[in-house]
């Protein structure tokens, strides 16, 4: 009975947006949005007068005051600008976000010691459950409230408001003001969504920036059902079916949730339930439907609706009131021996949250309990719905549940607020105090226990002080409207405050969409380290933090573990899992007896601290080894050989002077190689690299290797830099402009994309380029000696011919070669027409699957197995390079002998053979012309070298795999045969 | 009672669908009067009506009812004064609500609406006998809604609601063109009646040579924008339809008008 009363009241309080809607939806016919602002509005101007101590009633009129004047900004918008009225209320919509953050002053007032005016319909009670009494109170303001809106519609006022939006020509011609009464009905239907937010504010014990998402759809909702069960057209029915409309979508949540569906299809259903509606009444078929369902079930209702309605609105009363009589002054049924309820709800579904809801549920059966033999587990989860959550908690009070276990804050806040008359045990709440909880850790609501801790703000700090030593910036992102982020971001700023040394800025976002910016942002005004609060949308969008920390080697530092793995460099935070452990020794406790008011609050026990050494390497960091000794989590290369030794061995080395090759390096610093602060005449080169590919590491360790050799770096003090741009075209880009505006003297681009994409920013700078196909091809040059002045370097055409030669020596009975290549890569063009041309030469057919993205190559290769090719053969795309191994699995599988033009893809067993450039030598080559520059060439006269040092590699033990015998001259023409 | 003087209106002004509408219609009307207004389509006849309604500001000119220059005010303002029917039937009643509620707010035009309420069984009676005088046997059906009216019921009652509370003008605008012969006779009957029985200055543009003739006490003939003929009430009582017709004829001669056109306003005026 609980549910449904709870849902009930629920469709009570939301009774009077729904009238709001009405009014906009129905007599002025438009949609307005306002609403999901003005609601929310509504709830923090009451929540921010009760907490300075105004009468309850009054900040409710203040409430409709601003909500209408929210409606009036809508209206004028829509009136004196001439802007259509869906798009006027989102306007106003997205401004009343920021409005309403700046009035609460944080994204949650918590209400629950507040006096509200639930408190003073409580008080009256004349002996009845509460929930039925607030039931019955407010189903008679409802019904108050109902027959004033009829009044109000048939006073003239109302009957011109009614013409307005009925037929504005004629209500103009009978001297209406439509653009006033526009403004009359939208401010008149705000101001009761701000009633109707203030009163649902009051009701739960909390204001939250979240709670209006949805309204206006759940207030069209209602207005449609409501019109479908009440199909006249008196606007006392008018009235009626709205509120009706409420009370029914409230109750069909209840419905929902009573037989165990899923919350997460609600809306889904809402959705179908709404449009089954409309439709019905829309076709004639569907009305004709309707009336003659009507006509049966309920015949008289069409003449003389109102005294039935009477009737069962009396029966429907007298029930309750006698059922909420009979059980209030009932005996209660709790006995020694009855199994124990223990009632879980969680906000929404996320892997933080989810832990602990394991630890505990782990840890209470570790304890012996078990559902269904000496307890009962109930375990919801409101999927991020506020409101479903008070319906949750309205169902367990129906189960009657003895202890209820609400994880993460805004639970706990609805379950401390509804449940005054049993255990109420919290996890996962970053401060109980903000809440309303309790004043500390002993005084505290009697019913109320549980454990809490924000994020260590200090101890974080401490480590970020052993990397970063002096003065330094660390920055955060956070979402204002979750209460927990902004608690946690306020301790830290408070102690940064303290700290002479750290200077914190910080950024906010609303959605994950805007953490890349933010996180940019950040790095753009020179943070030293990124200090992350738990955060659940920073969290959701963590690779986007991660890309702008790579981009200028930040170290990242976060309260959560679990992100070590995904690249953040140092961890420490509260164990989520334990947290939830800690909490089901205080179920444990109640359950033994112990009163809650006796156990006082816990603080989270367990830290867990933890390192990525893959990432500390990348930043050059050597983790001091006290630090590594008190880690608990280590993540990378050595992390078990740290965790075996327990002492630091794999602790990573600072500098480098020569990067490490090709495979080992996945992200190089950004630092300079050579130190050359000292030296104020020394040059600046860049190496920029476009993805981290085995031949364009080889060919940069050639470029690096052939650059030290000559000593043109110390003759000249030059400096060398390297940017990647980890295979993004997006990062390519920020990375070209960035190049330009850090005015380099010298680039050096590897890959055909960088190449492009630095040609297309730089026109100043000497740039020289290697390990690219065909430099002709795109307008870098027309010939080896005309080309952009200040743009020369080696092109290397890969060994297409020469492999398809090889494969006719190595399978002389063949016929077909297959091919895989992405037409948007020009490279993968020019290798195909060298295919094409090859294959006729030597006598093949070549089938050829096209591809746009990595995704598409097993679909690919499954085509040309399917085709029953002979052999093959791939060069210079991009996205099979990326997959090659893969691409060598799958034609294992198949025994298909596959060839490549990257040599280094036979070495490691992904190609039986493969002719392509000694990238290594083109890396060399490419340096070589670079010392031309630096030396004093002027780029343009440096003609474009074209450069093959063609090196074949032969995989022995696959041609065996195969059965196929490799002849002598392949064999003796390979530099590398693999065995 | 009304009054224009060099009244000018362009709609579109500098666009591809520019239409110089009026081009300095001078106009008074005395106390009482009658006037049907003729012309060819697009000549201005409603666009007439509309600035005396006050739908647009003119570009120009003046425009004073009752001795008040109202040129500026917009048309809620000036329902004062004005009552208006339209051609569309649709267009004068709020189909969602019912008929005495209709009734009602043609009542208040012109006065604000308070929110009290005055619908009460002494009201819906007077509008019970008001309603009479349609004889349609609307009396019984003051609560259902006007959407379950017909065309013909509806434009009648338009009308009662346009005369119900006494304008200083009244403006027709080919309130018969939409309707059923049967039923725009019927109209037209009402008209007469309400307008004689009120003494209503009244301007009524119209399709029908034989209503020009017929009804009213002067006839204006309009043609691209301007008043080309006013025909006072003894000459009408001379005049025929083919008159008429020859009228429009000798336009055919100053303005060049195709046969095309002319058999078109054959079409339209007999």
């Amino acid at each position: 009975m609980e549910l449904w009363i709870g849902a009930l009241n629920l469709g009570f309080l939301y009774a009077f947006m729904t009238m709001g809607v009405f009014i906009t939806f129905r007599i002025h016919d438009f949609p307005d949005i306002t609403v999901d602002g003005s609601f929310v509005l509504g709830a923090a101007v009451t929540g921010v007068l009760l907490v300075q101590g105004v009468n309850p009633v009054t900040s409710l009129l203040v409430a409709f005051l601003a909500g209408a004047a929210s409606g009036m900004i809508t209206a004028v918008i829509h009136n004196r600008l001439n802007v259509n009225g869906l798009l006027a209320g989102i306007i106003v919509m997205t401004g009343l976000y920021s409005i309403n953050l700046h009035i609460m002053g944080r994204s949650n007032i918590p209400l629950i010691n507040q006096v509200t005016v639930m408190s003073y319909i409580d008080r009256v009670n004349p002996g009845l459950t509460p929930e039925v009494w607030m039931c019955l109170t407010l189903g008679g303001v409802i019904i108050l409230f109902g027959l004033i809106m009829a009044w109000f519609f048939r006073t003239n006022l109302g009957l011109a408001m009614r013409m307005t939006g009925n037929n504005p020509i004629m209500a103009a011609a009978t001297g209406v003001n439509v653009d006033r009464m526009k403004v009359l009905g939208v401010a008149l239907a705000n101001g009761l969504t701000g009633l109707s937010g203030g009163l649902v504010a009051q009701y739960q014990g909390f204001a939250d920036i979240g709670m209006g998402i949805g309204t206006v759809v759940i207030g069209l909702a209602a207005v449609i059902i409501g019109e479908s069960v009440l199909r006249m057209r008196s606007i006392y029915a008018k009235v009626f079916s709205a509120i009706l409309g409420s009370l029914i979508f409230r109750l069909m949540i209840a419905v929902a949730l009573a037989v165990g569906m899923d919350p997460t299809d609600l809306k889904l259903l809402t959705a179908a339930f709404v449009l089954l509606t409309l439709a019905a009444s829309k076709t004639a078929a569907g009305k004709q439907a309707i009336k003659t369902a009507l006509a049966r079930f309920w015949p008289k209702l069409a003449w003389n609706w109102r005294k039935i309605s009477a009737a069962v609105c009396l029966v429907l009363v007298l029930t309750v009131a006698g059922w909420g009589y009979k059980r209030y002054h009932g005996s209660p049924a709790a006995g020694p021996n009855k199994l124990y309820k223990i009632g879980v709800v969680q906000l929404v579904d996320n892997p933080l949250l989810n832990m602990t809801r394991d630890g505990l549920l782990g840890e209470l059966k570790k304890m012996g309990y078990e559902s269904g033999k000496n307890c009962i587990m109930l375990e919801e989860n409101a999927h991020g719905d506020m409101t479903t959550v008070n319906n949750i908690l309205d169902k367990f009070k129906q189960q009657q549940v003895d202890i209820i276990v609400p994880i993460s804050t805004s639970c706990t806040q609805a379950a401390i607020n509804k449940f005054k008359d049993r255990p109420v045990v919290f996890a996962g709440v970053a401060s109980p105090f903000i809440i309303g909880a309790g004043q500390s850790d002993t005084d505290h609501l009697p019913n109320v226990t549980g454990v809490y801790g924000g994020a260590p703000a200090q101890k974080m700090m401490d480590i970020v002080h052993r990397f970063k030593p002096g003065k330094i910036q660390v920055g955060s992102i956070w979402d204002p409207s979750q209460a927990n982020s902004v608690f946690n971001v306020d301790q830290l700023q408070e102690i940064v405050k303290n700290d002479k040394g750290v200077t914190f800025i910080g950024t906010t976002v609303t959605n994950s969409s805007e953490v890349s910016q933010a996180a940019t942002s950040l790095v753009h005004k020179g943070l030293d380290a990124f200090t992350l609060v738990p955060d659940n949308i920073v969290y959701s969008a963590f690779e986007s933090v991660l890309k702008a920390a790579r981009s200028k080697n930040i170290p990242i530092f976060i309260n959560d573990v679990e992100r070590l793995a995904d690249g953040a460099f140092c961890a420490i935070g509260y164990d989520y899992f334990s947290v939830g452990v800690q909490g089901a020794h205080l179920v444990d406790r109640i359950i033994k007896g112990e009163k809650p008011k006796d156990i006082p609050f816990e603080l989270n026990k367990k830290l867990t601290f933890g390192f990525n050494l893959d990432t500390a390497k990348e930043l050059g960091f050597t983790i001091p080894p006290d630090l590594l000794a008190q880690a608990n989590r280590l993540v990378g290369q050595g992390a078990e050989a740290v965790k075996q030794a327990s002492h630091p061995t794999a602790s990573a080395s600072t500098r480098t002077t020569t990067p490490p090759s090709g495979q080992a390096a996945s992200a190089l610093p950004s630092a300079p190689v050579t130190p050359a602060a000292d030296k104020p005449a020394g040059k600046r080169l860049v190496v920029f690299i476009f993805s981290e590919t085995p031949p364009i590491m080889d060919t940069r360790k050639g470029v690096l290797e052939e650059l030290t050799s000559s000593g043109v770096l110390k003759k000249y003090n030059i400096s060398v830099e390297h940017k990647s741009a980890q295979a993004e075209f997006y990062l390519a880009q920020s990375i070209a402009t960035d190049i330009i505006r850090l005015n380099y003297d010298y680039i050096i681009t590897l890959s055909t994309p960088a190449l492009q994409i630095m040609a297309q920013a730089n026109k100043r700078i000497p740039q020289i380029f290697g390990g690219v196909t065909d430099p002709y091809r795109m307008g870098i040059a027309k010939s080896a000696d005309d080309h952009l002045p200040n743009i020369t370097g080696v092109a290397t055409m890969h060994p297409v011919s020469a492999t398809i030669k090889a494969i006719r020596e190595i399978l002389p009975q063949a016929k077909t070669i297959g091919t895989v290549w992405n037409p948007a890569e020009a490279t993968a063009e020019a290798c195909t027409y060298a295919a094409r041309d090859a294959v006729k030469q030597y006598g093949f057919q070549l089938i050829e699957t096209n591809i746009s993205h990595v995704n598409d190559i097993p679909d690919a290769l499954n085509a040309l197995v399917g085709k029953k090719i002979d052999a093959l053969f791939t060069s210079g795309d991009n996205s099979i390079n990326l997959a090659v191994d893969f691409v060598g699995k799958v034609m294992k599988q198949h025994k298909i002998p596959y060839f490549t033009t990257i040599p280094s893809d036979a070495g490691q067993g992904a190609s039986l053979l493969s002719i392509g450039a000694d990238y290594v030598e083109v890396g060399r080559e490419t340096a070589r012309q670079a010392i031309l520059v630096i030396t004093g060439r002027d780029p343009k006269n440096v003609p474009i070298k074209n450069y093959v040092p063609k090196k074949m590699v032969v995989n022995e033990a696959l041609a065996k795999e195969y059965g196929i015998a490799l002849p002598e001259s392949i064999l003796k023409a390979a530099a590398e045969v693999k065995k | 009672m009304i009054k224009i003087t060099g009244l000018h209106k362009t709609f579109n002004a500098g666009t591809a669908n520019e239409v110089y509408s009026l081009r300095g219609v001078d106009l008074d009307i005395a106390e009482g009067e009658f006037v049907t207004v003729i012309g060819t389509n697009g000549s201005g006849k409603s666009t007439l009506l509309n600035a005396v309604a006050g739908t647009f500001l003119p570009d120009s000119g003046r425009v004073e009812i009752a001795g008040v220059d109202v040129t500026r005010q917009r048309d809620f303002q000036r329902a004062k004064l004005i009552s208006r029917v339209f051609q569309n039937p649709f267009a004068g009643t709020a189909p969602d609500m019912t008929i005495a509620e209709n009734l009602h707010l043609a009542y208040l035009r012109g006065k604000p609406k308070y929110p009290k309420t005055e619908l009460k069984a002494s009201r819906l009676d007077k509008y019970r006998e008001e309603i009479g005088q349609l004889e349609m046997q609307l009396e019984d059906r003051l609560d259902n809604v006007i959407g379950t009216l017909s065309g013909g019921q509806r434009q009648a009652l338009t009308l009662l609601m346009a005369v119900i509370n006494p304008p200083q003008v009244l403006l027709l605008d080919e309130h018969t063109a939409a309707l059923d012969p049967k039923s725009a006779a019927q109209v037209i009957r009402l008209t007469k009646k309400f307008i004689e029985r009120g003494r209503l200055t009244s301007l009524m543009v119209t399709h029908s040579m034989s209503q020009a003739l017929e009804l009213g006490t002067r006839t204006i003939m309009m043609n691209k924008g301007r008043i080309i003929d006013d025909i006072s009430k003894a000459e009408k009582q001379r005049l025929t339809t083919n008159d008429l017709l020859d009228k429009f004829a000798e336009l055919r001669k100053t303005e060049r008008l195709t046969d095309e056109m002319l058999e078109e306003l054959r079409r339209d005026y007999i």
